[in-house]
């Protein structure tokens, strides 16, 4: 994922200093891992070398200094190119949960598998729960709602497999182990 | 402190040879949503018949408020689902010649309402679950998701200590469904309802404040409600 | 499509399909019954005056052997074939009904078909041929149950007297027709019952009617009585056929049947409408909105059983007639100083008492079908019953819904029946008038028949006004009323069976 991109898009508005981009990620990405100021500043850094963004005026009235940065031409291009992209849809099963239940059964046995399933998709309950009671909040705004609603999908998508791996993990298992 | 509002204790339920239920326990606290889940053919359907009281367990007891409703009469059990529990399902249960005010108001005329009364806390209802525009509408004019606010007003216009819902979204697309759960949720907080909520959507459940997970007719432990191989 | 593929698909049916079938068959084997036993009468000859070179008159022979005045007497046979063949018409409406039977599995079937690509009039051929083809069944079985009783009824008197004309046969080509005429008939009207109704590859849709049924049917019971009058009047001033008499007659009394049974929506619609509007609890608000939103389904579940009950509000104005008559005729006797004619009364009065009798088994007949409809009704409004049962909705509550939304069109539409029916006959006769001719004797007794001295003998007059026989209609209004509570009664039954909550998982 680029968070580079992300702070192009949030620079299409109009200049911005990084802890401004800080906030404006984490309030428009709900849910998100929010971004840690060193990886604003590291990233500025990056996409200022490679002439995306350049510092447009400095402030300094008695606090730190800050910079704030402006998009460049070549960074609208750049961000125009990114939106029209094409994500690869899923070009590789990179899952630790289904990892995991693989790797149990070539590590140890089919119950240790189970156990693994049972306990994760109690997690995967209580979480889709939290995020449940974060959109039918009173105050919810519709970013925190389509934020919860995308989390609430992957959950969703993981806890079906999770349901059909069960019911096949003993034929895993000779699969794996044969 | 939470007081058990419905306490059903091994109940049991056969279908002639085929056994639905076998000994499930169930305890629903004032104000509290539970979800019951699990696999098709699971019994959720039918645990949420027998605490309802539209079915009669084979043993186990069902206890609303101190009563064992298993012993009471149908026509005594019929009184207590138009007035202390309201009752959802999938879809299908409008009638179809009745507008949706009509409906809604159904269950308060069959509780000896005057009309004039049943319309007014019909058309209250439609308007808290944002239908009051089709209140003069047939069900067959309605899209289903307005079909299924309807059905929801009208299970809860008599003010039910506890709500019946069996798979309410099941007929609805996600967005639909959504807003249907939470209006659902966001009235029953506001009433402090219970809810016995029959899902088999992981989403749906997740309303829920917990989770009764089915397999073959008893409680899973484990929450999967898949058989070990 | 072939006709093999159409034979093949209107067939294909589960047990519902089959139970309409039969009671298609049923009707139409009834029907094809009544209508040879009508084409036998019409083959009997004989009877009528014939002049003789002598100035005598003989009387054709052919019809000397028959007990009953009503085959010996050629005046009377075209009234027997015309109240045989109005007997048809309640049982033909009653084989036309059935196409609206067992609706939800051959509605989902026909969709099928149609999704398969069927146009919708291959639709519509395929529901009403499965009505021809029963009816073609069932008119081939009535040609056996004919021939059968035949048979069985043959019993030559003393002398070869015979009470029915059992050594008649029919000609073929009225016989053919007979035959032909009720699978037609039924497919016909089939076919008004198949109007409104859109078949589409998604489902059978019943098309909703903007507006509700309007009361213009009565207007056709009106142009029916008038009909009725038309032969009477023309009679009286330029000479009818018989026939023609009573095709005319035939033709009122049809429209006027017609009349009822489309007004029906109009009274269903209407006293739906005061149940919704005036009712105060549940029972009455989900009765009268289900008589408004199918107005027609009283015109379908109760045509047959309307249309009997007109022909039998005629038959008792028939009969009060013919007992006013009677009376009049002995009055009339008692005055001149001759003995009363029992037998010529009683004949009459017989003779009605037969078409009650046939009457009778008219609503008999059509209960069962009220009953199979109303059965049908429920069953596919299950799914409603069941949710309204789980919901806590009392079973008496969705019963009395059931029996006001029998009773409410019933009552008023059985009244507009046997007024109709019985104003039909009125229009024509509300008095009896005996005597009054006047008869010439020679007092001469010698003399030259033409030229002897006469005095003139006026006959004493007798009018007698025909009295409403209100026994006889309260008799019929309460029996068809009963006889429908009792069929109310089974569909409570079946209604029990009905709120099982299984039906609401079901799809």
């Amino acid at each position: 994922m680029s968070t580079a991109h992300v702070l192009l898009g949030l620079l299409a508005g109009g200049p911005r200093h990084g802890y401004d981009l800080k906030r404006a990620h984490d309030e428009r990405l709900p849910q998100a891992k929010p971004l840690a100021y060193g990886q604003v500043y590291a990233t500025l850094g990056r996409l200022e070398r490679d002439g995306f963004v350049e510092p447009s005026a400095h402030e300094q009235d008695g606090g730190p200094e800050r910079t704030a940065y402006t998009l460049t031409h070549s960074g609208r291009d750049r961000l125009a190119q990114w939106l029209t992209e094409i994500e690869p849809p899923a070009p590789y099963v990179t899952s630790t949960l289904f990892a995991k239940v693989v790797v149990a059964l070539l590590a140890a046995d089919a119950d240790r598998a189970r156990d693994y399933l049972a306990a994760q998709r109690a997690a995967h309950m209580a979480r889709l729960r939290e995020l449940t009671a974060v959109k039918s909040a009173p105050g919810a705004t519709v970013g925190d709602v389509v934020a919860a609603d995308y989390a609430i999908g992957h959950l969703d998508a993981d806890l079906r497999w999770l349901q059909t791996t069960l019911a096949r993990v003993a034929d895993l298992q000779k699969e794996v182990t044969a | 402190m939470t007081t058990p509002l419905l306490t059903a204790t091994g109940i049991t339920k056969d279908y002639g040879a085929t056994p639905a239920l076998r000994g499930v326990d169930v305890r629903v606290t004032e104000g509290e949503i539970v979800a019951v889940t699990g696999p098709s053919g699971c019994g959720k359907s039918t645990l949420l018949h027998c605490l309802s009281g539209i079915l009669r367990a084979d043993r186990g007891s069902v206890i609303f408020r101190d009563q064992d409703i298993g012993s009471w009469s149908e026509a005594a059990r019929s009184r207590l689902r138009r007035t202390e529990f309201g009752v959802l399902f999938q879809f299908g249960q409008m009638v179809p010649e009745l507008t949706a005010a009509e409906n809604v108001g159904l269950p308060l005329l069959l509780a000896g309402s005057g009309r004039r009364e049943a319309r007014q806390a019909a058309l209250d209802w439609l308007d808290r679950f944002g239908v009051a525009d089709v209140a003069d509408q047939m069900p067959g004019a309605m899209s289903g998701g307005q079909q299924q606010r309807c059905a929801v007003a009208r299970a809860m216009v008599t003010r039910p200590r506890v709500l019946f819902a069996d798979e309410p979204t099941g007929a609805l697309d996600q967005l639909n469904g959504e807003q249907v759960m939470q209006a659902i949720v966001r009235t029953v907080r506001e009433e402090g309802t219970s809810v016995v909520l029959v899902t088999h959507e992981a989403p749906v459940a997740a309303y829920a404040d917990r989770e009764i997970v089915l397999r073959d007719g008893a409680v899973d432990p484990t929450g999967l409600g898949v058989a070990a191989p | 499509m072939r006709p093999a593929t159409l034979f093949r698909l209107s067939t294909a049916g589960t047990r519902t399909d089959t139970l309409r079938t039969v009671l298609t068959g049923t009707s139409a084997a009834l029907a094809g019954t009544v209508m040879l036993a009508a084409v036998t009468v019409a083959a009997v000859q004989g009877g009528e005056p014939l002049e003789q070179p002598d100035g005598t008159a003989w009387l054709a022979p052919g019809a000397e052997h028959y007990t009953s005045p009503l085959l010996r007497e050629p005046g009377l046979r075209p009234g027997v074939i015309f109240g045989l063949l109005l007997l048809t018409l309640p049982v033909l409406a009653l084989a036309g009904q059935c196409i609206r039977l067992g609706a939800p599995a051959r509605d989902r079937r026909l969709a099928a078909i149609r999704l398969a690509g069927a146009t919708p009039g291959q639709a519509v051929l395929i529901a009403v041929a499965e009505t021809i083809v029963a009816s073609i069944l069932g008119s081939a079985a009535g040609l056996g149950i004919y021939l059968g009783l035949r048979r069985i009824l043959h019993e030559p008197g003393p002398g070869g007297s015979l009470r029915l004309p059992t050594d008649v046969f029919p000609d073929p080509v009225p016989l053919v027709a007979a035959l032909l005429a009720v699978p037609v008939l039924a497919g016909l009207i089939g076919l008004i019952m198949m109007r409104g109704v859109a078949v589409t590859p998604l489902g059978v849709i019943r098309r909703q009617r903007g507006r509700g049924p309007r009361p213009w049917p009565g207007l056709a019971i009106a142009v029916g009585i008038l009909l009725f009058n038309v032969p009477v009047w023309l009679s009286d001033r330029m000479v009818l056929s018989g026939y023609v008499f009573g095709a005319l007659m035939l033709a009122g009394a049809a429209l006027v049947m017609v009349g009822v049974v489309v007004g029906t929506g109009w009274i269903s619609y209407t006293a739906g409408w005061l149940l919704h509007r005036f009712g105060r609890g549940p029972v009455t608000l989900l009765a009268g909105r289900r008589m408004m939103a199918d107005p027609w389904n009283g015109s379908r579940t109760l045509g047959a059983l309307l249309g009997a009950t007109v022909i039998g509000g005629a038959a008792m104005g028939y009969h009060a007639l013919f007992v006013t008559q009677g009376r009049a005729e002995d009055r009339f006797s008692v005055l001149i100083g001759m003995p009363p004619d029992p037998e010529h009364a009683a004949f009459y009065v017989n003779a009605t008492r037969l078409v009650l009798i046939a009457v009778g088994a008219g609503v008999a007949v059509s209960a069962a079908g009220m009953l199979v409809a109303l059965a049908e009704s429920v069953v596919s409004r299950r799914r409603t019953y069941a949710a309204l049962t789980a919901a806590g909705t009392p079973g008496r509550t969705l019963a009395g819904t059931l029996l006001w939304q029998t009773l409410a069109p019933l009552v008023p539409a059985l009244g507009l029946a046997v007024v109709s029916g019985l104003v039909l006959v009125r229009s024509l006769y509300h008095e009896v008038t005996v005597g009054g001719g006047t008869t010439e004797t020679c007092t001469d007794p010698a003399a030259d028949p033409d030229t002897c001295a006469r005095t003139v003998q006026t006959d004493p007059v007798v009018t007698l006004p025909v009295p409403v026989p209100w026994e006889q209609l309260m008799l019929l209004c309460g029996g068809t009323v009963l006889t429908m509570l009792v069929v109310a009664g089974i569909g409570m039954l079946v209604l029990r069976g009905s709120t099982d909550l299984e039906e609401i998982r079901a799809v």
